[in-house]
């Protein structure tokens, strides 16, 4: 179905999608997001990805019917970019100490916490887009049996790298937060560094996998915390 | 003699912090936009200062800062009218002002707004991090101002300019109480009856406040609208799931999963910014040309 382009402000405007969320979804998105950057590369502020969404901040007043021409010639597009296939390898500790909600969590769900570890830790994670904190990524991709309503009442303070499940999704918080979502584990590497261009490693559709390690590699990683590597 | 261009916060109660006019663009890394809450008061400044229309100032949101000035320079003052004192002889809270070695500024009570800017000629010699001077905790070092900082500026020695006393600020903008809005993405979703109550009620400044959201004390009915996670911004307005109106400010996160039913345009910020806890505001709807 033909997203939807309306003006929010003279400078504002916002393309949506009636899709199911998918990579499909996200990979139409990115292509025309690039078409967009590309055609109106003077105009642009930026584009705000969300799960549905294209926001665009124009630095000026913007040519509607042109962007809607566009975009009705990106209807007729039969092929799109692909999504990368960079798959960014997130050293990952699900030590009970790290992740103080993994015993409950585990028992709520009827399963081993060594289960839930597996198969948390056996999906790729599709990355949509940042938001909440500085280099929160919004993953899609956890397995259905995890899916857990967040906490009534949220923790005052998530530390930084801890790895949670909130909802339909899994996610980091980079920074010391308060946070709603269960904690079962942490990672050692660096989320968010603002003295990098850009502070974040990973690009909307990118990919996401944790690899299990243990208390002592964590602790050593820590000493000396690098970004991820990408495998493909 | 050598120079000391720093000045020294001696006290201050929260909500002191830089501020410039934001991080644009860089949203796409979940990074907010920040900056000064009026920008009406804060670009006055400048330009009285005849400063860079984008120069860091100081935002002060609540009586009680003190600084020290360890050398001469020239300020300026906007925003909210306060009971302002310069080495204990109270000064007006507008216009430009001489400032000597060894100074001491102090804010008092807020009489009219919430918010004032103080500017120093030639800016705050603060880090720039991500094209920006703005605070934001966890981009730069520290969030807001507390007291012992220092932030340098440059020694003005020059202090003659007949038109200083010419200067006017005007604050009848503050203290209008229509607040203009265009509608939202999701506004075509609400009930005629909860779009009438919008249009025409009258809404009220909660005690929630701060530089990320104002909260509004009316409920509109919840309507179970869903919507998956989007971009939001500045002046974007939120309906939650419990009725709650939020209007984002500038330190709000990027994305948000609730209906977005206005958005209000810079001014509106600004005059928002400026407003306390129990005033109340009308929204006029506006459109776009």
């Amino acid at each position: 179905m033909k997203p939807i382009h309306s003006i929010i402000t003279t400078t504002l405007s916002e393309i949506k999608w009636s899709l199911e969320i998918s990579d499909l979804l996200l990979q139409k998105q990115l292509a025309l997001k690039s078409i967009l950057e590309n055609h109106f590369q003077k105009n642009i502020l930026e584009i705000g990805v969300g799960f549905k969404t294209l926001g665009i901040s124009w630095k000026s007043k913007f040519p509607f019917k042109e962007v809607q021409a566009l975009i009705d010639q990106f209807e007729e597009m039969e092929e799109y970019a692909p999504l990368s296939n960079k798959v960014w390898q997130i050293p990952a500790c699900y030590d009970l100490e790290l992740g103080r909600d993994l015993e409950n969590l585990a028992s709520a769900k009827g399963l081993e916490v060594k289960a839930l570890i597996d198969l948390h830790s056996k999906n790729n994670y599709r990355l949509h887009f940042y938001g909440f904190l500085p280099g929160f990524m919004y993953l899609q991709g956890l397995p259905e049996v995890l899916f857990t309503p967040r906490k009534s009442l949220p923790d005052a303070s998530v530390p930084a790298g801890s790895i949670a499940i909130g909802g339909n999704q899994t996610g980091i918080y980079p920074s010391v937060s308060p946070g709603g979502w269960h904690l079962i584990g942490q990672t050692p590497i660096i989320l968010f560094d603002p003295s990098n261009t850009p502070p974040v490693w990973a690009s909307p559709g990118d990919l996401i996998k944790f690899n299990p390690i243990s208390i002592e590699e964590f602790k050593s990683i820590q000493q000396n915390p690098q970004q991820p590597v990408w495998e493909k | 003699m050598k120079e000391n261009p720093y000045m020294t916060i001696l006290r201050t109660g929260p909500g002191t912090s830089i501020q410039d006019l934001g991080r644009e663009g860089l949203g796409q890394y979940g990074i907010p936009v920040s900056g000064v809450m009026d920008s009406i008061s804060m670009r006055w400044v400048n330009h009285i200062l005849q400063n860079p229309e984008k120069e860091a100032v100081l935002e002060i949101s609540l009586p009680g800062l003190k600084v020290h000035f360890g050398s001469p320079t020239i300020i300026c003052i906007a925003g909210a009218k306060a009971n302002i004192t310069l080495n204990d002889s109270p000064i007006k809270s507008e216009g430009l002002f001489l400032i000597n070695e060894g100074d001491v500024l102090s804010f008092g009570s807020f009489i009219m707004g919430s918010r004032l800017y103080l500017g120093v000629k030639k800016g705050f010699k603060v880090p720039i991090v991500l094209n920006s001077k703005s605070s934001y905790q966890g981009i730069t070092e520290s969030g807001m101002l507390k007291k012992g900082d220092q932030l340098e500026y440059s020694s003005i020695h020059e202090h003659q300019n007949p038109t200083w006393s010419t200067v006017k600020f005007d604050r009848s903008w503050m203290d209008s109480n229509t607040i203009e809005a265009f509608h939202g993405p999701e506004w075509g979703e609400l009930a005629d009856k909860n779009k009438d109550k919008i249009q025409n009620g009258v809404f009220t400044i909660s005690k929630l406040q701060n530089r990320m959201a104002i909260q509004l004390e009316e409920l509109i009915p919840n309507l179970l609208i869903e919507m998956s996670t989007a971009a939001v911004y500045p002046g974007t307005v939120q309906l939650t799931s419990g009725g709650k109106l939020i209007i984002l400010m500038k330190d709000a996160q990027v994305t948000g999963g609730y209906p977005r039913i206005l958005h209000l345009p810079e001014k509106s910020i600004a005059q928002l910014s400026q407003k306390s806890p129990n005033q109340q505001f009308i929204f006029k709807i506006i459109n776009f040309e």
